[in-house]
């Protein structure tokens, strides 16, 4: 089954390329493609921020990826996202865990400073109880030191 | 140093236990061990009781068995077998011990006695001597139910170590920890050797963090049941379970009393540790300073408490005065130090460091600074240190092997092992005081 999808997959894929190329309007008895179209480049998405060790402090990158979630913010009105912070696990649970509530909220206070009402942002404390990278070296290190951005 | 104590009478002992109430004939001397600190172990002759029948000779088997694990377990006898012609045959009158036997064999005390049943009951009389003048220094007889020979054995352990050293033992005490056996954290709470484990909670997402109030009544603990980390307090007799209402994060439970358990909450926007009651209400804040304030552990009569804090940039230990609201800084040692947890005799708090290399290791000091003491190297990570009732012994957790697991040592570092052997990873261990 899964391996008769992926054939299929990989027929149908060439093919719109080809029938996108033409610009031609025909019916295509295709399945629809699985992956969604990619968002136009300009519209800002929602994405995580990251820390360096032992610090809840905003990095460079940071800093622009947080402009980006607040614009999403401003143009999604409606919406609340909770803000979840999170640890590397080097060092202690607990202090983990008051380290994760700080990077969430400094993230939040940022966003705050951007215009994004309070009350629309919620943060939560994983401290170094749900990796998103499993492994003990830097690499994994780095990517689990992050406030991690959800859609309500 | 002199460790001196009181034989007081059995009868609230045996009560408090949930024995069923018996004959209880305790002798009212007074009696006083000298020891000096840091002397050897306790030289024990312990002979198994004597019993007159096949039912009566399994219990005594029972209790022998229990009561030498129990006394080996504490690391403070040196358990000598008993010289063959060491008593007479009934075993538990003066007059036929033969003190020049275990003299010779250089035991310091003697404790023997027998087990009878009476009225379906388990009745076990103990004594105990000072071999050397031959005097004995505890009389006592224990009831109870013959499903509870365990806690028989383990109620005379306590009399004859808390006579002999004057601080409470680790008997009747409980170990509650966390652990992800069933694939969530959840709390688990066991006797102080492992025996008897049940799991507290059943959250289903994560309940960090558990620490008995000293009455052992209520369990404190951290959850995520409505999505952020709130407090818990579980009233263990009644099975009612209080949060904290509040916005924010809560992390990390310390009781300061029966009525008030400490805990950092995030409400007003900076982390404080406040003051909480067993109902869930607020009692009062006890930090103001920005940054993080975490881990609270008090000291015995409630009016210190030692504290993590990030006020000086990397966390390290204070301590506040709850009377003047004096704050002084305990550790200078190391740039990562957390996990502070105050003795019950008082004079020591242990904690962690984490160590450049990602080691982490427990340390004892004073609560004046000094005599800092490190009690574990070169095996990973050793945290989460919490004290015996006596001040003997301190429960952590290490991942030597690998998986976080619980390991005892003594409070100088010695005889560290396993204290479960338990699938999947245990932590967070907290030791309760004696419980009543």
């Amino acid at each position: 089954m899964k391996r008769s999808m992926f054939l299929l997959k990989g027929l149908c894929v060439p093919a719109m390329l080809v029938l996108g190329a033409c610009g031609c309007r025909t019916d295509v008895v295709a399945p629809e493609p699985v992956q969604p179209a990619p968002a136009p480049a300009a519209a800002p998405a929602l994405g995580d921020v990251f820390y360096d060790f032992d610090q809840a402090s905003i990095r460079m990158d940071a800093a622009e990826q947080l402009s980006q979630n607040a614009a999403w913010m401003q143009e999604k009105s409606s919406k609340r996202v909770v803000i979840e912070g999170h640890c590397d696990e080097r060092g202690t649970s607990e202090y983990n865990m008051a380290l994760g509530e700080r990077r969430a909220s400094m993230a939040k206070e940022y966003m705050v400073n951007l215009g994004v009402e309070p009350e629309r942002m919620t943060t939560v404390s994983y401290g170094e109880e749900r990796p998103f990278a499993a492994g003990s070296n830097e690499e994994a290190w780095a990517l689990n030191r992050r406030a991690h951005f959800v859609e309500e | 140093m002199r460790y001196c104590k009181e034989i007081f009478s059995g009868v609230f002992l045996v009560m408090a236990l949930l024995l069923l109430p018996g004959q209880v004939q305790a002798n009212g001397d007074d009696y006083i061990a000298i020891r000096k600190e840091g002397s050897g172990k306790i030289a024990l002759v312990l002979s198994k009781p004597a019993a007159s029948g096949g039912k009566e000779s399994g219990w005594a088997e029972r209790l022998d068995v229990e009561s030498r694990s129990g006394l080996d377990f504490t690391g403070l006898f040196s358990l000598i077998p008993p010289p063959l012609n060491v008593a007479g045959p009934r075993g538990s009158s003066s007059q036929s011990i033969n003190f020049g036997a275990l003299n010779s064999v250089g035991a310091e005390f003697y404790a023997g006695g027998a087990v009878v049943q009476k009225s379906g009951n388990v009745v076990l009389s103990m004594e105990v001597y000072d071999t050397l003048g031959g005097r004995p220094i505890l009389r006592k007889t224990y009831t109870g139910k013959e499903s509870d020979l365990r806690s028989i054995a383990h109620a005379f352990c306590a009399d004859l170590v808390e006579l002999l050293t004057g601080r409470p033992s680790v008997f009747g005490s409980k170990v509650v920890f966390v652990s992800n056996r069933s694939g969530f954290k959840e709390i688990y709470m066991c006797d102080y050797d492992g025996h008897g484990m049940r799991q507290m909670t059943n959250t289903r997402s994560l309940a960090l963090t558990p620490v008995l109030s000293p009455d052992g009544q209520h369990l404190a603990y951290t959850d995520y049941a409505s999505g952020r980390p709130r407090l818990s307090i579980l009233d263990l007799a009644g099975g009612k379970r209080r949060s904290v209402a509040r916005s924010g994060n809560s992390i990390d439970p310390g009781w300061r009393s029966n009525a008030e358990v400490a805990t950092t909450l995030s409400f007003q926007g900076d982390q404080e540790i406040y003051l909480v009651r067993p109902d869930g209400s607020l009692a009062r804040r006890v930090t103001n300073s920005r940054g993080i304030d975490l881990s609270p552990s008090f000291s015995p009569d409630g009016n210190k408490m030692a504290f993590v804090s990030s006020r000086t940039s990397a966390p390290q230990i204070f301590i506040l005065d709850l009377q003047t609201g004096q704050t002084k800084r305990l550790t200078y040692n190391g740039s990562y130090n957390t996990q502070p947890s105050w003795s019950p005799q008082g004079d020591k708090i242990a904690y962690s460091t984490m160590e450049k290399n990602g080691e982490i290791n427990i340390f004892t000091i004073n609560t004046d600074g000094s005599s800092l003491r490190q009690l574990t190297s070169g095996s990973r990570q050793n945290e989460s240190p919490s004290w015996s009732p006596g001040g003997d012994m301190i429960v952590f957790t290490s991942s030597r092997q690998g998986q976080k697991k619980l390991f005892v040592m003594n409070a100088a570092g010695g005889g560290q092992r396993r204290l479960l052997q338990l699938e999947g990873e245990q932590m967070q261990p907290s030791w309760s005081l004696r419980l009543k």
